[in-house]
């Protein structure tokens, strides 16, 4: 079968790839790129954990194929620290112990990021409903919640 | 989970995207948010040579005000559609339909023509092929008869849409392109009434736009589901008062939705309604709640959703 050419901006890295045409975004991050960081759960869209942010959008990367992406870009948890200093959210989930067995942090992260990056200073109400997209099976969310408060506290 | 083997085309106009699809025979899938399809194909449940991007095309997307409608193109995703002022302001029903879909990530990517045109669901049949292999295959995926009614030859799946009934609340209408040219129906008109082929679409339409009428309307929807969000409706209840009569959509039940007209809204009205729902929803034992539960709450969320309107939308 023919491959599809693809470029990508992966975490502010340009990269040229030649991908399966029925291959999973997720797929290509954690088996082409070595980003494990986004997990592969239920695989059909239900949970949330292999989620990534689409040119700045939250996303399910099991539900979308590499080919559809073509010239976007793609940050996913691995990208968020900069200058080797980690990312209020990612400091504030550590702060207040809103990881359990760790599963579903990175798509949670990523799904607060998605909701910080176009509502800035979040209700509780509106970080509860953007939470819901993604499952916890240990937790509970109040920590999580508190976790993404606290961050909005200090980005802004 | 590893998708089948398939190629990816991507259109740029919708001719390219019918002339892919007559390339390959019609053995093509259209592909726009793919929050349903990719699960489905997953599932191995359709096995297509291609998949054909249709994103790309520009004026599936647009959402644009023409001569008091909204004209919706089907790519528009849900989460883009709940933002707009006008269905905001004018359109309750649809607003919160709008919002108890899915979840707000999965909003974002799925579109609301995707919505309108998913597959109707059943525990029996959503399963991965090794499932039902070792199950034998149902009605609807090419067998003798139904795994959940022994020995019927009919499909008693569900069509799980949330928008559709309230889009049939409000009088609107799709308009549908294909190899034999362009046609506007009713979204009701859209759905067959049977669980095998839910959809009266021919092989290789496109719902090409959803017009829905901009008029003052009160409305709500009500959603049974056993989880907060990430849920399909086991009964969804969409009912807009427009001018003094109203009308209901249910949903969750059976392979489509149904719409039911008031000519008054007044109590008894509502009770005949709630009661004739009541006698037609004919859930049998393929989702998570029982049968006789879910067909008591379809009476139920009708009044309910009522009573919330009266309040002026609160609980």
């Amino acid at each position: 079968m023919k491959t599809v050419k693809v470029t990508i901006n992966v975490n502010n890295e340009k990269i040229k790839l030649q991908v399966k045409p029925y291959e999973t975004l997720l797929e290509t991050l954690r088996e082409r790129l070595a980003l494990t960081g986004a997990k592969e759960a239920c695989s059909l869209g239900s949970c949330g954990s292999c989620t990534v942010l689409l040119n700045g959008t939250p996303v399910r990367s099991c539900l979308i194929l590499t080919p559809e992406v073509d010239g976007a870009s793609i940050t996913t948890i691995e990208g968020l620290k900069e200058d080797g200093k980690l990312h209020p959210l990612q400091e504030a989930f550590m702060e207040k112990g809103a990881v359990q067995c760790g599963f579903c942090t990175s798509g949670m992260i990523m799904t607060a990021k998605g909701l910080l990056n176009r509502n800035k200073k979040p209700s509780r109400a509106e970080i509860i409903k953007s939470i819901s997209s993604n499952i916890c099976r240990c937790t509970g969310y109040k920590k999580i919640v508190e976790a993404v408060e606290e961050a909005s506290k200090k980005m802004a | 989970m590893i998708l089948p083997k398939f190629e990816y085309k991507k259109a740029r106009t919708i001719e390219e995207a019918l002339e892919i699809y007559s390339q390959y025979n019609g053995e093509a899938f259209y592909l726009a948010g793919g929050t349903d399809l990719v699960p489905l194909l997953k599932h191995r449940l359709f096995n297509p040579k291609v998949v054909i991007d249709i994103k790309g095309i520009e004026e599936l997307k647009t959402i644009t005000k023409k001569g008091g409608n909204l004209l919706v193109g089907p790519n528009a995703t849900l989460y883009e559609l709940k933002g707009t002022p006008e269905i905001q302001e004018k359109l309750p029903c649809l607003f919160q339909s709008l919002d108890a879909t899915s979840c707000e990530t999965l909003q974002m990517r799925g579109t609301i023509g995707g919505n309108i045109m998913q597959n109707t669901r059943c525990l029996q049949y959503n399963k991965s092929l090794e499932w039902r292999t070792a199950r034998g295959f149902c009605y609807k995926m090419g067998g003798k008869t139904c795994n959940v009614v022994l020995n019927a030859k009919a499909c008693y799946s569900n069509y799980c849409g949330d928008n559709a009934p309230s889009l049939m609340t409000v009088d609107a209408k799709a308009r549908i392109v294909g190899p034999t040219g362009e046609r506007t129906i009713k979204v009701e008109k859209l759905f067959s009434g049977d669980g095998k082929e839910p959809f009266t679409v021919k092989p290789g339409e496109i719902l090409k736009g959803i017009i829905i009428p901009l008029k003052e309307t009160k409305g709500a929807y009500e959603k049974l589901t056993v989880r907060g969000s990430i849920d399909y409706p086991l009964v969804g209840v969409a009912v807009t008062i427009k001018d003094g009569s109203a009308k209901v959509g249910v949903t969750g039940i059976g392979p489509c939705p149904r719409v039911y007209e008031l000519k008054e809204v007044n109590e008894k009205e509502i009770n005949n309604i709630a009661d004739k729902a009541y006698e037609d929803a004919k859930p049998v034992l393929n989702a998570v709640l029982t049968p006789a539960y879910r067909k008591k709450m379809v009476g139920v969320l009708i009044k309910r959703a009522f009573k919330r309107i009266e309040k002026g939308g609160s609980r």
